[in-house]
């Protein structure tokens, strides 16, 4: 009974594919119709996906640990330049929703991408607040660190950029590299209030965006006759043969550029753990990928070796019978 | 009753403990500090401070920046600073006369 049977689905078999049993196995090796209509992928195909998920799988895991050692050296000197903003908030108070004519967003963001969504979040926050702080008298100018938020600020806000800087990584972040950088912006551009974009580094896994506001000057001396926080600053005597004015400018300028610098420093410890993360998450889903595509390799291999079987039992069985 | 002091860097904190005294340089000269100060805020330049703990003065160079006085809490925010006892002499004079040599 069972001969019999095999007899008929060998003969069913047969029929559609060429008699020698040779040069049907050469042809399994390629692309071929089988006989039920469905199309089926061959050995080699998935041979050759399966080779290039596990090299990507590689360098995704290469890339996480390479993150990884660039994040430990970084992190501990962006805690150490922690420190340096909070007298200034101590003295100056920290003012975000302050009304002014023209304020500079200075958006802070990587030059490298495979970062997880961190630009995409500081390009947002920024475009929220050019919004919030245009208006009939206003006028707001972005300042773009990074080249990442500067191809996707480029496309719709081109004319309000006013500068635009990229490879601050070229060299290891220091902070006379970055005070010659406030420099330049505080030179080149007008500002009433300058707001600094960037994602402050709370954990490995956790990147919050911060704003950071430097008032210039003018709108310290304003508000701090509006009362308030400010108001103290009064209370302090100035020493030295400067004019309030002009120790408020500089020191104005070093709370820019000190703020500048912790930003800097946030945003590429945010930026390492959150490469950190992607290339994990990218390995994991290699993996994952990689087993489904065993799966299917088994499969084939096993559905080949069952029609070369069929092929040689029904051609065995013709002759006998 | 004695003063707090905090020296900060972009790089790092440089010092924070009590002190007893301390003598900083401003742009107008330089100023004594003793405990109950009046409160004020000034500008740094490039120069040393000394530092009193018990009879005993520490000194460090600073490279300009802020200081702020008050409450018997002192805190100086400077571009860079060396305590005195982390500098050698040898490479200092070196540098000094390679310096020298660029400015002429």
């Amino acid at each position: 009974m069972a001969m019999a049977a095999l007899r008929r689905e060998g003969r069913r078999f047969a029929t559609p594919l060429l008699s020698s049993p040779i040069r049907s196995s050469l042809i399994s090796h390629s692309q071929e119709q089988a006989p039920n209509g469905v199309r089926s992928i061959s050995t080699q195909v998935v041979r050759n996906r399966m080779k290039s998920v596990k090299n990507i799988q590689k360098i995704t895991k290469a890339m996480k640990m390479v993150a990884a050692s660039k994040l430990r050296a970084i992190q501990t000197r962006a805690e150490n330049s922690r420190g340096l903003w909070q007298p200034f908030t101590a003295l100056l108070g920290d003012s975000p929703s302050v009304n002014v004519k023209k304020s500079v967003i200075v958006t802070v963001s990587s030059d490298k991408g495979l970062c997880g969504g961190i630009n995409s979040t500081s390009v947002k926050i920024s475009r929220i607040l050019h919004k919030l702080s245009s208006g009939p008298e206003k006028e707001t100018k972005y300042v773009i660190l990074g080249e990442k938020a500067k191809a996707q600020l480029i496309r719709d806000s081109k004319d309000d950029i006013s500068l635009s800087i990229t490879e601050l990584q070229k060299n290891p972040l220091n902070y006379s590299q970055v005070s010659v950088l406030a420099d330049d912006i505080l030179k080149n551009v007008e500002f009433d209030a300058l707001r600094i974009v960037f994602n402050k580094f709370h954990s490995v896994v956790q990147f919050m965006p911060t704003v950071s506001t430097v008032l210039s000057p003018e709108i310290v001396e304003r508000e701090a006759e509006a009362g308030g926080k400010l108001g103290e600053l009064d209370s302090y005597e100035i020493e030295g043969a400067e004019t309030k004015g002009e120790v408020l400018q500089n020191l104005a300028e070093f709370q820019f550029s000190c703020i500048l610098f912790n930003g800097v420093l946030e945003n590429a410890c945010s930026e390492q753990g959150a490469r950190m993360s992607a290339m994990d998450s990218s390995s994991r889903n290699a993996g994952d990928m990689l087993d489904r595509l065993t799966l299917t390799y088994n499969r084939t291999r096993q559905a080949s070796i069952t029609t070369e079987l069929i092929e040689i039992i029904s051609g065995a069985s013709a002759l006998e019978g | 009753m004695t003063l707090n002091l905090c020296v900060l860097t972009p790089n790092r904190i440089v010092w924070d403990s009590e002190v007893k005294e301390i003598i900083l340089s401003t742009n107008s000269g330089q100023i004594g500090v003793l405990p109950n100060h009046a409160p004020i805020a000034t500008a740094v330049d490039i120069g040393i401070l000394r530092i009193r703990l018990n009879d005993q003065w520490v000194t460090m160079a600073l490279m300009g920046g802020f200081a702020r006085i008050g409450n018997n809490k002192i805190t100086i925010l400077v571009n860079d600073a060396e305590k005195s006892s982390d500098i050698d002499p040898e490479e200092a004079k070196q540098t000094l006369e390679i310096a020298e040599a660029n400015l002429s």
